[in-house]
């Protein structure tokens, strides 16, 4: 028998009514599959008094057209969206992202939204009470010094969810419902570059659906992580790439990254490639952008370093493997 | 301590328990239900052995709230035996010795009865993709694979033999 | 009648016998012995990595409503430990705390929320001590001593100097010489430790299902540390999840939950946490080699020294034979006379390290074959020829006094060198991938037992009785390994009968007779004899009875398993007939058997401790891996591993096959992902992300070929399967890192950050070196 700390779960059939139990509860917290929320209950890392069981919502689950575009619904697991051929056809890099988060039976129940709101990372952070106690807990949680960089102030923890760049580099908005009612963003606006508090939601926002627009549907797009094992492992680097390649020149490239710093992020200065040819030297310059904007810290047992050396090859990698494949 | 009514199957009977919010489904199977042949071999969904079939898909029965599966209907390892035979995936893994400690092989089989619902005639890298969530520490995995191959070759004989 | 023979087991492969249960979910692990409404047991842990325990205030703790027992050091006057001069561990930490998460108290309680909330009332007073994470802290001049009667921190230092080593080197045409690091490795078998113990008040009796390799020394470790008579103690090993050495000795896990039982007054589960698993330890060290070779231009060894630091923790555990075994076994596969060895095992505030498959050998091997592949390719040798160079000879003693009857290495180097096509793919495969390629052996038991009572070091029951079948009582531990069926294979096979008629009952201490357990791979060989020689005793008494009734004299009695026959035209008797006559006057009939190592094999007396290494036969092994390298990411994908493993008579190929394959595996973990990190002794990997076992998608395909060199003394030719062909995948993969992408990696795992900086620095190197060139021509 596992120790669980004491809470009530309720089990909403709509949004509203989700974000009605949230208000009222103590606590609360919601829960889709759980993958990642159950864990760190287990391990103490969330003391919630109330979950939220998010998975009969009916309206967050399924992915449907939108006007060219898609709403995939945020309680959607990631299987659905790996093997949709719709989402395969238009958005080929969110179906390849969902297809590498952790492994096949995570896949078979964890969501999107979990995946998108999935907590920061680190090796001080993510381990037992018993643990964290002994190390006199960390900034990120309970504790006042960042063991990771014992000097600073800042949590560096990093976020490690496959999906979120794919989604970033396709323009997806995100529908968030909450007490004050819904609204729909851009999706890196639910995110900030603070591993202590990476997402900048509002308390007992709900991530509804993601929308993908039909003005990037079809646009060449792929993504990779780099990991120690070939499954279960979270990303040490993550990179998506979308490319469209008129005649010999790029017409259109965006890259974000994700797992190299505390949020999912563009990758800035992509630009300077665009209506020109891509060669060697373009493609050294992507890369070497690329690795001066992660910023991963020894939030993992794999050093930093590698970290950033990959994340540039790999990016160097997808954008020359989508270019040379429009040729 | 809040409690809830659960309605569900587990292994095709129906059951209504009242279970705590909190407890989780591979508890719920052991200690409530009795069921022990799903394992707790990690700290929360890294090493598979507690794999369950969840209406039909693969789930950790140790990151699961057992009241989540209201409704639902739950499979465990116990359900596979057919009139006290065993079924195909589990005579090839005992004849190929998939199973060597056998910790994980509750875990290893439902995975791999959710991957035959899912894909009936899986190749190499099919069965590597879905059993990927399942880590086996004796076999080196080898003979995990044949097991696979065996059990759906067992059944497609079987079938042409009807 | 004339087409009836007996029934033949051995060399067939055969599902184990425990099998159904485990694929059906009815195994019963220990964790599955705990119902309803046994008390849940939890253990509190230290803090911190070296203290004074000045004092665990737990009164707070037992006035919790539903608290039934709580224990701390003072509940514990005696220390274990498994080998008995090194006795130094107490259930509980006593006076001193020495390393982080050792259990300093524990608790049963009526459910685990109430457990939780007893160790939360306990308070931990200490005075903190100096700690040492690494060997060289805790050797350094003015470091203080874990343990009084371990000076300088050193829990053993061996020594030898046999023939003439500076000899050797000034004969040499090379040598050369390298420093090796491997992490330290922890078994991660499936099932996390846990035990369930029934304490009978009104008898004073003890029952305990302790999930472990060794139920006799358990047993032995509960008399001592619960000051109990052994005789109101039993202890039934349940299915086990696999060990891999971490359990080859007493865990505190096992004697806490007994000892809590007992405060308790009722039945405990213990089932601790995969962290808690971690804690516990008894792994692999973390090793320091250094190892130097002298060859000849032809690739013979003429020379070794090596020196071999292991990381010990803060107890003893089983260090000293770790570090023995370190030294010996640099004999036992080459024809190698002159080797110098110094080897320091080291107390550190660290969990302690073990006995984990391959004991004492793995990391030494990789060493010694990573260097010889090195030297081969500076000589311009080919590896293979190099080994064969150096091949022995059996039967042979080698020069440390370790007998060596059976010696099929040279037709496992045939068989992989064929099957790899390495004499058509080597040096000729695309850039990124090759292939590497090395040898390994090991042991078939130890044949000086650690525990010497003057016993037979294997005994087997048989209980033959009315309805026919052999019941066969063995204590040899079945840890997922299939000696049950192992076992069931000698008897039937020596009867001639189906395995059916057999039933096996192991490890019940009121029940079976006395086994040592599962480890250093001795129970094919010693309790295969065991039952071998239980069989054939069995079978005299039903020779004699068919006599008596056939009335011929025995030696006229043909046996043909299910029937026994005087002369070809003879109807004979079936076994049941037999039985039946045999039970007249005396019932039910009980046969043993037994086994006992030869003096000879019992290792030399050239140094101390030289007995280590000694046993009746070697395994040998020999592999090739064939790897692609990734030259942006440096990962490393194996693309396949061809194994050949000589184990003397394959009893059962089917478990051959898969001991071979795990072995290989358990290798390639150890040799790329796997390795565990602390903080200052807290434990960083201590789950399943972060330590990083296998998964399927990156494990090869490993195609095993079964060599049977067979040994005169084994049971029917048998010798050792699971151990010894796990360490040659560690020095083949380096050699076929180097012969993708021509880097020498010498730290192990070589993870991709690894590997990448090896990569990187030959890069700069070979620019420079470029550079300098082309200056020198202009």
């Amino acid at each position: 028998m596992e120790y669980l700390p004491n809470f009530k779960t309720h089990r909403p059939s709509t949004a509203a009514e989700a974000v009605k139990f949230f208000a009222e509860s103590d606590e609360p917290r919601y829960l889709a599959g759980g993958t990642d929320l159950v864990v760190n209950v287990r391990r103490g890392i969330e003391t919630p008094q109330t979950m939220i069981d998010l998975t009969g919502v009916e309206e967050m689950t399924g992915i449907s057209d939108a006007g060219g575009g898609l709403r995939i619904g945020g309680a959607t697991v990631l299987r659905e969206i790996a093997e949709s051929p719709i989402v395969r056809e238009r958005y080929a890099a969110v179906a390849e992202a969902a297809g590498e988060v952790a492994g096949p039976t995570h896949r078979d129940y964890g969501t999107l939204g979990g995946n998108l709101f999935l907590d920061t990372r680190c090796l001080y952070y993510n381990q037992s009470e018993w643990w964290r106690a002994s190390n006199d807990y960390c900034l990120k949680k309970a504790g006042e010094v960042c063991h990771v960089a014992p000097s600073g102030k800042r949590c560096f923890a990093a976020f490690s969810g496959d999906v979120a760049p794919a989604l970033l580099v396709h323009e997806a908005e995100v529908e968030l419902a909450g007490p004050g009612g819904t609204r729909r963003v851009p999706l890196q606006d639910i995110y900030r570059n603070d591993g202590l508090d990476h997402l900048a939601t509002q308390p007992g926002e709900l991530l509804v659906a993601v929308y993908l627009p039909a003005s990037t549907a079809g646009i060449p797009s792929t993504y990779v992580k780099s990991r120690v094992r070939g499954s279960i492992d979270f990303p040490l680097a993550g990179v998506a790439v979308r490319l469209q390649r008129d005649g010999a020149d790029v017409s259109d490239l965006v890259v974000a990254l994700t797992a190299v710093n505390p949020y999912p992020h563009f990758v800035k200065g992509m630009d300077a490639h665009v209506g020109k040819p891509l060669d060697d030297e373009a493609l050294d310059a992507i890369r070497d952008t690329v690795r001066t904007q992660a910023k991963p810290m020894q939030t993992t047992t794999v050093a930093p370093w590698y970290r950033r050396r990959v994340v540039g090859a790999l990016a160097r990698r997808l954008v020359s493997k989508l270019y040379e494949a429009q040729g | 301590m809040s409690k809830s009514m659960l309605s569900l199957t587990v292994n095709g009977r129906t059951r209504d328990d009242v279970v705590p919010d909190n407890m989780l489904l591979v508890d719920y199977l052991r200690e409530v239900v009795g069921a022990t042949g799903t394992k707790v071999g990690c700290d929360g969904g890294e090493c598979g052995a507690c794999t369950v079939i969840v209406d039909g898909k693969a789930r950790h029965a140790c990151l699961t709230l057992a009241v989540s599966c209201n409704g639902k209907a739950v499979e465990t390892v116990e359900s596979l035996e057919r009139n006290g035979r065993m079924s195909a995936l589990q005579r090839a893994f005992n004849e190929k010795l998939g199973a060597q400690c056998g910790f994980c092989t509750p875990g290893m089989i439902m995975a791999s009865e959710a991957l035959l619902r899912h894909t009936p005639n899986p190749n190499d890298d099919d069965i590597r993709r879905e059993l990927a969530a399942n880590i086996c520490r004796c076999t080196g995995y080898v003979k995990i694979i044949e097991s696979v191959h065996a059990a759906v070759a067992e059944t497609s004989a079987k079938e042409a033999a009807e | 009648m004339n087409d009836m023979g007996p029934v033949q087991t051995i060399g067939v492969p055969t599902p184990l016998v425990d099998g159904p249960e485990k694929v059906t979910g009815r195994a019963m692990f220990a964790a599955d012995y705990c119902v309803a409404d046994s008390l849940v047991g939890r253990i509190l842990r230290s803090p911190v990595a070296h203290a004074k325990v000045k004092k665990v205030d737990v009164s707070k703790a037992r006035e919790i409503p539903g608290v039934k027992a709580v224990l701390t050091g003072e509940d514990c006057n005696q220390t274990f430990g498994v080998l008995p001069i090194a006795q130094n561990e107490y259930p509980l930490a006593k006076y001193r705390v020495r390393y982080r998460g050792e259990p300093i108290a524990a608790v049963a309680a009526v459910d685990v929320a109430t457990a939780q909330k007893a160790l939360d009332a306990i308070t931990f007073e200490y005075e903190e001590l100096p700690a040492y994470f690494t060997a060289e802290e805790a050797r350094a001049e003015d470091a203080i001593d874990l343990h009084e009667e371990r000076p300088g921190n050193i829990e053993r230092d061996v020594h030898y100097d046999l023939g003439d080593v500076e000899d050797g080197f000034a004969k040499a045409d090379l040598v050369m010489e390298e420093e090796y690091q491997c992490a330290e490795i922890a078994q991660v078998q499936s099932e996390p430790h846990a035990t369930y113990a029934e304490y009978d008040t009104q008898r004073d009796k003890l029952t305990v299902w302790p999930s472990t390799q060794v139920p006799f020394y358990v047993h032995l470790m509960l008399e001592r540390t619960l000051e109990m008579e052994k005789s109101r103690i039993r202890v039934i090993k349940p299915q086990l999840g696999g060990g891999f050495g971490c359990r080859t000795e007493t865990l505190n896990v096992e004697l806490i939950c007994a000892m809590l039982a007992r405060a308790a007054g009722g039945r405990v589960g213990l089932v601790v946490s995969r962290e808690e698993t971690f804690i516990t330890h008894r792994g692999r060290p973390e090793t320091a080699v250094k190892m130097k070779i002298g060859m000849r231009a032809d690739g013979k060894l003429l020379a070794a020294q090596s020196e071999c630091v292991q990381r010990g923790g803060g107890y003893s555990g089983y260090g000293i034979v770790t570090i023995l075994y370190a030294g010996s076994m640099l004999y036992g596969i080459y024809d190698i006379e002159a080797i110098k060895f110094d080897g320091y095992r080291v107390l550190t505030n660290m969990p302690p390290p073990g006995a984990m498959r391959g004991h004492g050998t793995v990391n030494m091997r990789f060493a010694f074959e990573d260097l010889m592949d090195r030297m081969a390719t500076k000589l311009g040798l080919d590896p293979f020829a190099v080994r064969r160079a150096n091949l022995l000879k059996a039967p042979t003693f080698t020069f440390n006094d370790l007998m060596v009857n059976s010696y099929g290495l040279d037709e496992c180097l045939d068989w992989v060198e064929e099957a790899s096509g390495w004499k058509d793919r080597k040096g000729k495969l695309p850039p990124g991938k090759g292939l590497g390629m090395a040898c390994s052996h090991y042991v078939s038991g130890a044949s000086k037992p650690k525990h010497w009572t003057g016993e037979p070091h294997a005994t087997v029951n048989l209980k033959v009785d009315f309805d026919g079948s052999v019941t066969l009582l063995t204590g040899a531990a079945e840890i997922g390994q299939g000696s049950s069926t192992m076992a069931t294979q000698c008897v039937a096979e020596v009867l001639g009968v189906d395995m059916g008629r057999v039933h096996t009952i192991s490890s019940d201490s009121a029940i079976t007779p006395k086994d040592n357990g599962s480890y250093s791979s001795r129970v094919t060989y010693m309790v295969g004899n065991a039952a071998v020689d239980a069989a054939n005793n069995l079978k005299n008494v039903l020779t004699e009875a068919a006599a008596r009734k056939l009335e011929v004299p025995p030696d006229q009695v043909e046996c043909l398993g299910e029937v026994y026959r005087a002369g070809t035209q003879d109807e004979g008797l079936t076994f049941d007939e037999v039985v039946m006559e045999a039970l007249r006057d005396t019932g039910t009939i009980t046969v043993k058997g037994t086994f006992t190592t030869l003096p000879e094999s019992q290792g030399g007396k050239k140094y101390r401790g030289a007995a280590i290494g000694g046993t009746m036969a070697f395994s040998y092994a020999a592999q090739v891996v064939e790897v692609t390298v990734d030259p942006d990411t440096a990962e490393i994908s194996v693309d396949k591993v061809w194994v050949a493993h000589d184990c003397g008579k394959a009893l059962n190929p089917l478990s051959v096959e898969g001991q071979v394959q795990g072995s290989v595996w358990m290798g390639m973990g150890q040799a790329m992902t796997e390795g565990t990190r602390y903080h200052d002794g807290l434990g960083i990997t201590g789950n399943m992300l972060d330590y990083r076992v296998p998964t399927i998608v990156e494990s090869p395909p490993i195609e095993v070929k079964i060599v049977e060199a067979e040994d005169p003394h084994g049971p029917f030719g048998a010798k050792e399967a699971g151990e010894g062909s796990l360490s040659g995948f560690l020095p083949a993969l380096t050699a076929a890192v180097a012969d993708a992408i021509g880097v020498r990696a010498a730290d192990l795992p070589l993870t991709p950050d690894v590997l990448l900086k090896l990569m990187e620095d030959k890069a700069r190197a070979d620019k420079k070196a470029a550079a300098q060139d082309s200056a020198e021509v202009a």
